[in-house]
């Protein structure tokens, strides 16, 4: 779902994910120092192979993003380490258009990011399972925004397109579900173990 | 960070044994007996049920609308031989397109024909026997004769496709770990650039 290949999309919704996408790219790649860059990369790398294991679901086939944990765990520099990783998978494996990049990255790294953001000051209070369920809500959001951000963007380009609600909720919710699970675990332990990770002791909000 | 290694190596892991996981829809589309059929599949695993599939002409007009059935399968025989596209779309943004040329239909249209030519000609020419019959006759055999063989050559060639079609999608390992590596060697060159920014920056 969330590669979109090339010649599905119309030409005003290729460009303005592809406007927003320079935007996010540009703001992730500000806060990048010397220290958060291998972070990003082992994320990004991350993201890069578990988004190839794709799992039959139902009528279709689904994979994770761990957009949300991206989010919570690297701020604005998951937009970064998506794009690297949607170009990578683009090249050498055709998942995805390389022209629908921009609107691919949008969908997947932006709804994740926005919803760490939200709840980055919450986290910072939050402990044990506290913590573990607003991981689990903000991976949910994630899955859930970036479901409607895909839906939004063939809906736009055209109503042949029109995503079926079916497949959608037979699809992404048990996926939201699994994201909850997986991101709500790393980061009740994160938050035990090694708290700076998630940009918190030193610096509690919005840690550049 | 350092408990990220572990995460990283057990999706590595777990991915590694497999033969191919991966996640885009592909298409699998032959002619059989002038029927324009095959099945649409995710790379990996997994075919999409009761899915859209849409055939359109060379000039894009809509001419079939249908669904996969629990396989992925479909099938429709077309009116003439002509170039088609077929689309699968699984209703989630996976979506799939297909060509089929007029020629590989060549044989299955021309195979009908033998049977209604055939009674006229034999019974339109009842005196010369022989010689005229023979001529129609070598024709249609022909006719026969190539169709059998399309089908023949059809059913063989098939699995060879598939297999084709399934391998080229496959994700293979050698291709992850080059996009790692990728991944690492930007972050180096990021190190790199800021370093010597850095440095640049402390002797002014």
């Amino acid at each position: 779902m969330a590669h979109i290949p090339d010649g599905v999309l119309s030409a005003p919704v290729l460009i303005g994910g592809a406007v927003l996408a320079v935007g996010g790219l540009t703001l992730g790649l500000r806060r990048l120092d010397e220290s958060e860059i291998p972070k990003t990369a082992i994320l990004a790398s991350t993201f890069f192979v578990a988004s190839l294991v794709a799992v039959p679901v139902g009528p279709s086939s689904v994979h994770l993003l761990l957009s949300g944990l991206m989010g919570l765990v690297l701020g604005l520099r998951a937009i970064p380490a998506v794009f690297v990783g949607l170009l990578l998978q683009a090249v050498l494996f055709g998942f995805g258009g390389l022209t629908s990049l921009g609107v691919d990255l949008v969908n997947i790294a932006f709804p994740g990011v926005a919803a760490a953001l939200l709840a980055r000051p919450l986290l910072a209070r939050a402990q044990g399972f506290g913590a573990a369920a607003i991981g689990a809500g903000v991976a949910a959001f994630s899955v859930l925004g970036t479901t409607a951000c895909v839906s939004a963007a063939l809906a736009l380009s055209s109503a042949d397109y029109l995503p079926s609600l079916r497949v959608i909720a037979l699809t992404y919710i048990p996926l939201a579900l699994v994201e909850a699970v997986i991101t709500g675990f790393v980061i009740a332990y994160l938050k035990r173990v090694k708290p700076e990770s998630l940009g918190l002791t030193a610096q509690p909000e919005g840690a550049a | 960070m350092k408990r990220v290694f572990p995460i990283c190596a057990v999706l590595l892991v777990l991915a590694a044994p497999r033969p191919a996981w991966a996640h885009r829809l592909k298409l699998f589309l032959t002619v059989e007996d002038g029927a324009l059929g095959g099945y649409a599949f995710f790379v990996g695993s997994g075919r999409p049920e009761g899915s859209a599939v849409i055939v359109k002409d060379g000039g894009g007009h809509e001419l079939y609308r249908g669904k996969t059935d629990d396989h992925g399968a479909f099938r429709w025989k077309p009116p003439v031989a002509a170039d088609y596209a077929v689309t699968v779309d699984a209703g989630d943004g996976h979506w799939v397109e297909g060509f089929l040329a007029a020629d590989r239909f060549g044989a299955p249209a021309a195979a009908p024909t033998p049977a209604t030519p055939l009674p006229p000609s034999s019974a339109s020419a009842p005196k010369p026997e022989t010689s005229a019959c023979a001529q129609p006759d070598s024709a249609a055999l022909a006719r026969l004769v190539e169709a059998q063989v399309d089908k023949a050559v059809a059913r063989q060639l098939r699995p060879l496709i598939e297999s084709y079609d399934l391998a080229e999608g496959r994700v293979r390992l050698n291709d992850v770990m080059g996009g790692i590596g990728m991944i690492v060697g930007l972050a180096g060159m990021g190190l790199w650039g800021l370093a010597r920014r850095r440095k640049a920056s402390d002797r002014d």
